[in-house]
Parts: C-alpha cells; sequence; structure tokens
C-alpha cells in the first residue's frame, strides 16, 4: 500500500480521535503535539487504526512508533 | 532495619507485584480501574498486569525495572515503583503504558474503555519529562510503622540519581482520598503542586476518587 494512501486514510482516524477536524498529520506529529494525545486517546487510536486497516500491531510495533511517520511505515509494511 | 533487604525486582517478583499494582490503584476504596473501564475481573487483571510486566518494557509503571523489592526473611513485603520520565530519548510513559495495555487488555477492553473515557479524562494528568515519578509504593500491613518508608523512598531516590546526576525533581500522583500515603509523602518532604478534580459524580464507580493530587519534592543540587 502506497504511503499516500495510508495519509489519506489515518487523517479522518486522526481527527476522529482527537475531534479535531483541522488536524494535518505529518510524519513528525507525535504525542507531544497534540494536546489532548493522552494514554485513553492513544489506546483508542491503536484501536481504530487497527480496525481501519484490519491489522494488528504486534507489541514490537508500538514500541517502535515515535510519530506517525513510523505508523506508516508500520503499516506499509503489513502489506 | 537490617532484617530487611532491599533489591531490584526480577522476574521471580512479577506475582508479587501485579498484587502491589492493584492494592496501589485500588488505594483506599475497592476500586481497581483496570478492572472497571476495562470490564474485567479483578483476577484477570491480575494475570493481565502480570503479562505487562513479563514484557519487561523500560519507563513507565508497568516496567520490571522501575520497580524495587523488599524482602524479609527470604519473601517479598514491599514493592515500589519508579522511573524517570523520558529519560534517554524514551517515549512518554503514557505511551508506553497505553501500548501495553492495549495489546495485553485486546480490542474488546478498548471498546469498552471507549465508552468511559469522557468520565475519567479530568484526571488524568501529564508527567513532567525528567523527573522521577513515584508510582507504586506498597508495603505489606504486618510490616508498617517500621521506618521501611524511609529506607525505600531513599534507595529509590538513590537509584535514581545514580541514572541521572541532575535530577531535580520527584512527582508522585495520588488520589485525595488515600490519606494514609499523602501523610507519608508529607514526611519525606513532599508537597501538594497540583490538584486534578473531576465535577462527573459517575467517576465514583470507576476510579478510587474524584480528585487527584499531584505531590512533588524538589532536590537540593
Amino acid at each position: 500500500m502506497e504511503k499516500e494512501e495510508i495519509v489519506n486514510r489515518l487523517t479522518p482516524v486522526f481527527r476522529k480521535v482527537f475531534s479535531d477536524n483541522s488536524l494535518v498529520i505529518t510524519d513528525e506529529l507525535s504525542a507531544l503535539d497534540v494536546e489532548n494525545w493522552d494514554s485513553l486517546s492513544h489506546m483508542l487510536l491503536i484501536s481504530e487504526v487497527e480496525n481501519e486497516f484490519y491489522i494488528k500491531f504486534k507489541l514490537k510495533d508500538l514500541k517502535k512508533m515515535a510519530n506517525v511517520g513510523d505508523m506508516v511505515a508500520i503499516i506499509s509494511s503489513k502489506f | 532495619m537490617s532484617e530487611y533487604l532491599i533489591r531490584k525486582a526480577i522476574v521471580n517478583d512479577i506475582p508479587f507485584l501485579a498484587d502491589v499494582v492493584i492494592a496501589s490503584e485500588k488505594g483506599m476504596s475497592d476500586r481497581l480501574s483496570f478492572a472497571t473501564l476495562f470490564n474485567k475481573t479483578e483476577a484477570e487483571v491480575k494475570d493481565l498486569i502480570m503479562l505487562m510486566l513479563e514484557e519487561e518494557t523500560e519507563g513507565c509503571e508497568l516496567s520490571l525495572s522501575s520497580f524495587i523489592i523488599t524482602e524479609f526473611e527470604g519473601r517479598p513485603i514491599s514493592g515500589s515503583g519508579a522511573w524517570i520520565e523520558g529519560l534517554n530519548g524514551a517515549l512518554p510513559s503514557k505511551i508506553l503504558k497505553s501500548n501495553l495495555i492495549s495489546y495485553t487488555f485486546g480490542e474488546k477492553s478498548v471498546r469498552y474503555l471507549r465508552t468511559k473515557a469522557h468520565i475519567v479524562q479530568d484526571v488524568l494528568i501529564e508527567r513532567e519529562p525528567m523527573t522521577l515519578q513515584l508510582e507504586y509504593f506498597h508495603i505489606l500491613n504486618e510490616h508498617l510503622g517500621k521506618g521501611l518508608d524511609a529506607d525505600l523512598m531513599h534507595r529509590i531516590e538513590e537509584n535514581a540519581r545514580a541514572q541521572y546526576p541532575g535530577l531535580g525533581k520527584v512527582q508522585c500522583q495520588i488520589f485525595k482520598n488515600s490519606v494514609f500515603s499523602i501523610k507519608i509523602l508529607l514526611r519525606h518532604g513532599f508537597r501538594i503542586a497540583k490538584s486534578y478534580k473531576s465535577a462527573d459524580e459517575e467517576i465514583f464507580d470507576y476510579l478510587p476518587y474524584n480528585e487527584k493530587l499531584v505531590m512533588e519534592k524538589e532536590f537540593k543540587n
């Protein structure tokens, strides 16, 4: 799956989880940049992303995910 | 104090540490948030906490490496968990913990959490980077009043300063009804820095209390 498609599908997921229709996701975007990206919203985000792409992240995947760029790369690796 | 041995936690301590986490989380209540927010029984939660500790992730409250144990006559009688937030570029502990819970508890539990998340939002508190975070501190009842808390606090701070000599502060997030623990922290030089309160009465069905304090102590470097 191409990166552009992944980002296009991730964007509405992020906007829904963080209740921000203006949110733009970039490779560098992380929990440090979004005010309400807390432990609860992170769990919901992971769940929503898994449902969107019909994937299950391994724990080692999650440990490597420091930002959206890492998330995109890991999703891409599963296709 | 010589009859007590304080040491780093090891894999064999995991079942005891799961009990420490559960006792600390419940505090002065019967509410275990790992159970109430994820629709699990306490027995299920204990198994899941053990699985999370077995992952040996570093840098959060569910890290085996965060814990020290006190032994008495060869048996664990206290457990205390602390880590330096964001040390060596580690991910925020909120992310590390959430990853562990997401992976271990499973999708059904996270879906249940989604329906309850709004209740606890007001008492979710960010952790300050490069501070020592004290999260779990539990001594079995029969060993209270022996001065063990002072030795444990000293060891926790000593271990942390060995990792990061420039350490300036230790913080602890604690529910306001944990009066016994708050007294201990005040006795050890902590002060109440901030308070976060939820107006949603429903929170009492899920968490030990509706108000959480951030207590902190600054180190003189």
